[in-house]
């Protein structure tokens, strides 16, 4: 409820900003398009602040599948021209790269937030190295305008998003998985003692997670038809606070699909209000850091986190 | 009463440092040469005062991921002042790391806010500061050369920069070892809900930590704007990572309590030589970035305290 | 005879330094209501893990409708006919009650891999009008529950479960349900636990004898780790189950009574009309320099939170605190310890220690800005606090730099007063401070706190056992159910019989 007050909120202070321009038809069409692959990697990761953990290798994971994936569809420097197969391999080398995440904290018991902050040196390192630092361009010429067409005005990218996002939310509301998350972030000792299999559930919601960076990475490259390995540069901040003002609490347990969406839509919105605004990018980039402390601060149930460090 | 024996991390960080030199000299003996050795030790000043802060935070069971902004931002205000301010320079812009560190730890401890999300959020902050204040790189003035000289200059063989790196330890061990504050700092990572009890003073001690962290990042971007002779908002960005692998691999664990200065010391050492020595035996420098990743993960794997963490999130 | 459906047959469990159960024999048959008392540290809660597969006895069995069983846990209990409501609550307060009723036993309303929703609302419905809340949306977020409605919610899961385990009859173990309770809601619980009896047999454990004697079919009395007494409801009366429940044998010279000396006359600590809301009130208390007042009641009593209260760890919402005629405000335990109030803490290893660090860092923790010479600390000075208080207090250490870790439960117990002796404090609380300390170090401790308010320290302390309350204190503070009811005088050579409190506190 308080999204959509923000949200609303959001949309009248621009719109009063602007004169109204910022809620013409063809700017909150810009919104929708602006918004799309934010929110497919807001719906990866709040999954895993659902759980209760953290996920900071969002930008090193999708840069590798984005590097991998530049070379898979056909381009300048091999002979490879794997075409609409290259989707299912990088959606498994990003389910693969997430299954670590969870692995390094299920088995090797390692808190999340350092297990994916090496992961996310890792990979961008890996990244770097197989893409020998060149932007690769695409040659395949079908996936730029399948990306970047529209559907009724509606842009591609964000209605795959809002697939997503409708996948995620009945795996959440209506299947044992999802209950088991929901049990595991909202105490994740009874939920253990209640005989759900924790460390099973974590590795596949990182596993899932992973794989939904495979499908931002591949939507990324084929926007610019080019592909390059620091294609992750920057996602993260954004991501994370679009989970946190949309209500996914950071102790665990509550929010969902529908959270993530409203969040992104808020931090997108933003954005776009302060750009056409001509509010300088350094400041927005304060903006954006100042609403992340701020939404964390009031979402944050701290009686759960105890101690807070 | 002599004190009982027992393997610490430290000696594992120490054995590791040595075995480091010695690969590397195998792989290339021209990593042993004092030309070699000198650049060592200027790169390990940088990651020694910056590891230095961090510590302080990580001691308390947090982490500070805005020191790489506030070394930015410190290289451009510094690039900005040394016209104007000449020599006060270097005290303007100690104090705005360490007040830029100071509001980290109010954030922490009046609002209550996770630790890596309130430097998370500042370092956009504070990067969009530096920005605002210079969005292209600023070169130092020419009439500012000599006062940089207290940085870039030489006493004899010994570089100033190295002088820089020992006050600055001493600083930071005394005030580890020999102050109420820094025991604090330690006892509070140690069991923070018995020092609460205790009545010690847990969240001015935070608070502080932080603060300390500022003023090491701090140091750590007047070494480094002084040495390149300019400043920009990027500049520090990548020592957020190599702060916390000074830490973690100098044996300080990420649970806190335990580990400390002279951790951080050897691990700024074995940092300075992996760098420098991945290069000299041609390894590229994106390689050395998963090779650093892989390097955190094992070294909190190994000292992280499982015992204190009953659900590992 | 009748089959039992749950049975303790010579069951014996230890702990290091203590033997929680020796030999105890408990049957529980089918339809009946079956009552567990005893004082803390009777054996209750061990028993009730080892009944519920949460630890394994070193001695003796149980027995399932007749049958040998080794439960590997409460899952397992519970598909051989056992559960167990505890105390905390098992629930997961940010899921349905629907959720949280068939969470991990969803199969029977999957379809095409979906739940469904609808189907498990209408059972859910269905349960909870079996424990009387018809009226309940089942899609209700447990956490916005009342400790009532929540427990029966448990109790529905568990009655679901093991009609799903097709198990007649299960055994319900009830961890002192009514501690949360209302009165209202205390009938309604024995309403619907009455009724619950033809289908499910109920343990039900409770400090409050008059409740246990309105409900129970027979009444167990556990006492010292076994069976004191098994009682028809007829033949028990509250003084007689009381009586039953107290009365160890008493070694000699037990705490040390020759040693109790005579307090001063100035009062250091005057308490006046202190209370908190929900757990206390009306407490007042005239601690004399010297005196050793003792804190007696169960569960329920408040005692706990009146040192929370005076320890600074809480604030209270009335009343006054007067340090030797100064009138005290604590915001935090920081405030108490500066006036002179320290706390050694039930939970010695997480809230009195610092076990990941030595013997010197945790002996002189609070003194520390004492131990400076100038602006720096002096590892001289700190070398000497600690050495001293090591020696006084009889700290077997190996060194100063010894982590605690590795001290044992007696000594470990002895650092941590070593603390607080060193930071000077006029008044002392030990809250159990032989709790899990063997025989041995158990009377060095008692020495201790003879030696404390001989040298004008007063202190307030609450024990395991009646004896120990009685035979340590100048006086006995007995409370109940959130007030004090009698201050009853310990003077030397007269001390009162447990028997003669034991009924004030039940």
């Amino acid at each position: 409820m308080g999204q959509v007050l923000a949200l609303a909120f959001v949309l009248l202070l621009f719109g009063l900003g602007t004169r109204g321009f910022f809620l013409s038809p063809k700017n909150l069409s810009t919104i929708l398009s602006l918004a799309g692959i934010p929110l497919i990697i807001c719906l990866a990761i709040h999954q895993v602040v659902l759980i209760g953990a953290m996920d900071l290798s969002t930008e090193g994971i999708i840069s590798l599948c984005a590097v991998v994936a530049g070379f898979l569809i056909r381009n300048p420097f091999n002979a490879l021209d794997l075409g609409f197969w290259t989707v299912p391999l990088v959606l498994a080398l990003g389910a693969a790269a997430g299954s670590l995440n969870g692995l390094l904290n299920t088995k090797v018991r390692m808190p999340s937030f350092i297990s994916t902050l090496g992961m996310w040196w890792v990979a961008q390192g890996v990244a770097v190295i197989l893409g020998r630092g060149n932007a690769v361009k695409m040659l395949d010429p079908r996936f730029q305008p399948f990306t970047n067409g529209e559907v009724a005005g509606i842009p591609i990218t964000m209605l795959l998003a809002l697939g997503l996002g409708a996948l995620l939310l009945v795996l959440q509301r209506s299947t044992r998985l999802g209950k088991f998350m929901y049990a595991i972030g909202g105490d994740e000792a009874l939920a253990r003692q209640a005989g759900i299999r924790v460390d099973r559930v974590k590795v596949l919601v990182f596993t899932l997670t992973g794989a939904i960076y495979g499908l931002a990475a591949i939507l990324l490259i084929s926007r610019l038809a080019s592909s390059n390995p620091r294609a992750g540069n920057g996602l993260l901040f954004p991501a994370m606070t679009a989970v946190a003002v949309g209500g996914v609490s950071l102790s665990g347990g509550i929010g969902g699909a529908v959270n993530a969406v409203f969040g992104t839509l808020i931090v997108t919105a933003l954005n776009n209000g302060m750009v056409l605004m001509k509010i300088s990018p350094y400041v927005q980039n304060a903006v954006n850091g100042i609403v992340l402390i701020a939404a964390v601060a009031l979402t944050l149930n701290r009686k759960k986190l105890g101690i807070i460090k | 009463m002599r004190a009982a024996w027992r393997i610490q991390p430290i000696h594992i960080s120490l054995a590791m440092f040595l075995a480091l030199v010695a690969g590397f000299t195998i792989g290339d003996p021209s990593f042993l040469s004092l030309y070699n050795a000198v650049t060592i030790l200027n790169s390990v000043a940088i990651l020694l005062a910056v590891g230095l802060g961090q510590v302080c935070v990580i001691l308390t069971g947090g982490i500070d991921l805005s020191v790489g902004s506030i070394m930015s931002l410190v290289s451009v205000v510094f690039m900005m002042t040394l016209g104007p301010l000449g020599a006060w320079s270097y005290l303007a812009v100690l104090a705005i790391g360490t007040a830029a560190g100071f509001l980290n730890g109010l954030i922490v401890s009046r609002l209550r806010i996770p630790s890596f999300i309130a430097t998370l959020g500042m370092q956009g902050v504070l990067v969009s500061v530096a920005y605002l204040l210079s969005a292209q790189p600023l070169s130092a003035p020419d009439t500012a050369y000599g006062i940089l000289e207290l940085v870039n200059g030489k006493l004899g063989p010994v570089q100033a920069v190295w002088l820089i790196a020992v006050a600055v330890f001493l600083v930071f061990y005394l005030m580890q070892r020999y102050t109420a504050l820094g025991r604090t700092i330690l006892y509070m990572g140690a069991n923070e809900r018995m020092s609460y009890l205790s009545g010690l003073p847990i969240d001015r001690a935070r608070t502080l930590a932080f603060a300390f962290s500022g003023f090491g990042a701090a140091v750590a971007g007047i070494i480094l704007s002084s040495t390149l002779y300019s400043g920009y908002p990027t500049i520090g960005a990548v020592y957020v990572l190599n702060s916390i692998a000074v830490v973690v691999v100098g044996g300080t664990a990420m649970t806190g309590g335990s580990g400390g200065v002279v951790n951080t010391l050897v691990g700024a050492l074995i940092m300075g030589v992996i760098n420098n020595g991945l290069t000299v035996v041609g390894i590229d420098v994106y390689a050395q970035q998963v090779f650093l990743g892989v390097l955190i993960i094992i070294a909190v794997a190994v000292t992280f305290d499982r015992k204190k963490v009953a659900i590992i999130k | 005879m009748r089959q039992s459906i749950l049975e303790a047959l010579a069951v014996g469990k230890s702990y290091p330094g203590v033997a929680a159960l020796k030999g105890v024999d408990l049957a529980v048959y089918p339809n009946e209501i079956l009552g567990l008392v005893g004082e803390n540290g009777a054996g209750k809660s061990t028993l009730m893990k080892i009944l519920i597969g949460l630890e394994n006895p070193d001695s003796g069995e149980i027995r399932l409708r007749g049958a040998r069983a080794e439960l590997a846990g409460p899952a397992a209990a519970i598909r051989g006919g056992v559960g167990m409501v505890f105390q905390e609550g098992c629930l997961l307060p940010n899921l349905s009650i629907a959720d949280n009723l068939f969470l991990c036993h969803e199969e029977g309303f999957r379809r095409w891999g979906l739940l469904s929703g609808r189907r498990q609302a209408a059972e859910a419905h269905r349960q909870l009008e079996a424990v009387g809340l018809p009226r309940l949306d089942p899609r209700t977020i447990v956490g916005e529950l009342s400790a009532s409605q929540k427990q029966m919610v448990e109790i529905a899961r568990l009655l679901w479960l093991s009609r799903l385990y097709g198990v007649e009859n299960p055994a319900l173990i009830l961890d002192e349900p009514t501690t949360v309770l209302q009165d209202n809601e205390v009938r309604i619980l024995f309403d619907i636990l009455s009724r619950l009896k033809e289908q499910a047999s109920i343990l039900f454990i409770s400090h409050r004898l008059e409740e246990v004697l309105q409900l129970a079919d027979r009444i167990c009395v556990l006492k010292d780790g076994s069976v004191a007494a098994m009682l028809d409801r007829g033949q028990a009366t509250t003084r007689g189950v009381a009586r039953l429940m107290v009365g160890h044998e008493l070694a000699e010279e037990r705490c040390r009574e020759s040693l109790q000396t005579a307090p001063g006359s100035e009062a250091v600590l005057e308490v006046e009309g202190l209370g908190l809301a929900g757990r206390f009130r009306d407490f007042h208390l005239r601690l004399a320099r010297g005196e050793i007042v003792s804190l007696v009641g169960l569960l329920g009593s408040g005692k706990e939170e009146v040192c929370r209260c005076l320890s600074g760890s809480r604030k209270p919402d009335q009343g006054t605190i007067l340090l030797e005629g100064r009138k005290m405000r604590f915001a935090s335990p920081k405030d108490a310890i500066a006036a002179g109030i320290g706390c050694v803490p039930i939970d010695r290893r997480n809230e009195g220690l610092a076990t990941s660090l030595d013997v010197a860092s945790n002996i002189n923790l609070l003194v520390l800005r004492r131990l400076s010479g100038g602006p720096l600390l002096s590892p001289r000075r700190e070398r000497q606090n600690a050495g001293r208080w090591v020696e006084e207090c009889l700290v077997k250490t190996p060194s100063l730099q010894t982590l605690c870790a590795n001290l044992s439960g007696g000594n470990q117990q002895k650092v941590v007063i070593a603390k607080w002796l060193a930071a000077e404090v006029r008044v002392l609380i030990l809250d159990h401070p032989t709790r899990g300390i063997d025989v041995g170090a158990k009377d060095e401790i008692y020495r201790r706190i003879r030696e404390l308010a001989a040298s004008g320290i007063s202190l307030v302390i609450m024990c395991d056992t009646l004896e120990e309350d009685i035979g340590l204190a100048h006086r006995l503070v007995i409370m109940k159910d959130g007030r004090i009811v009698r201050d009853l005088a310990c003077p030397r050579g007269a001390k009162p019989s447990p028997l003669d409190v034991i009924g004030d506190i039940v």
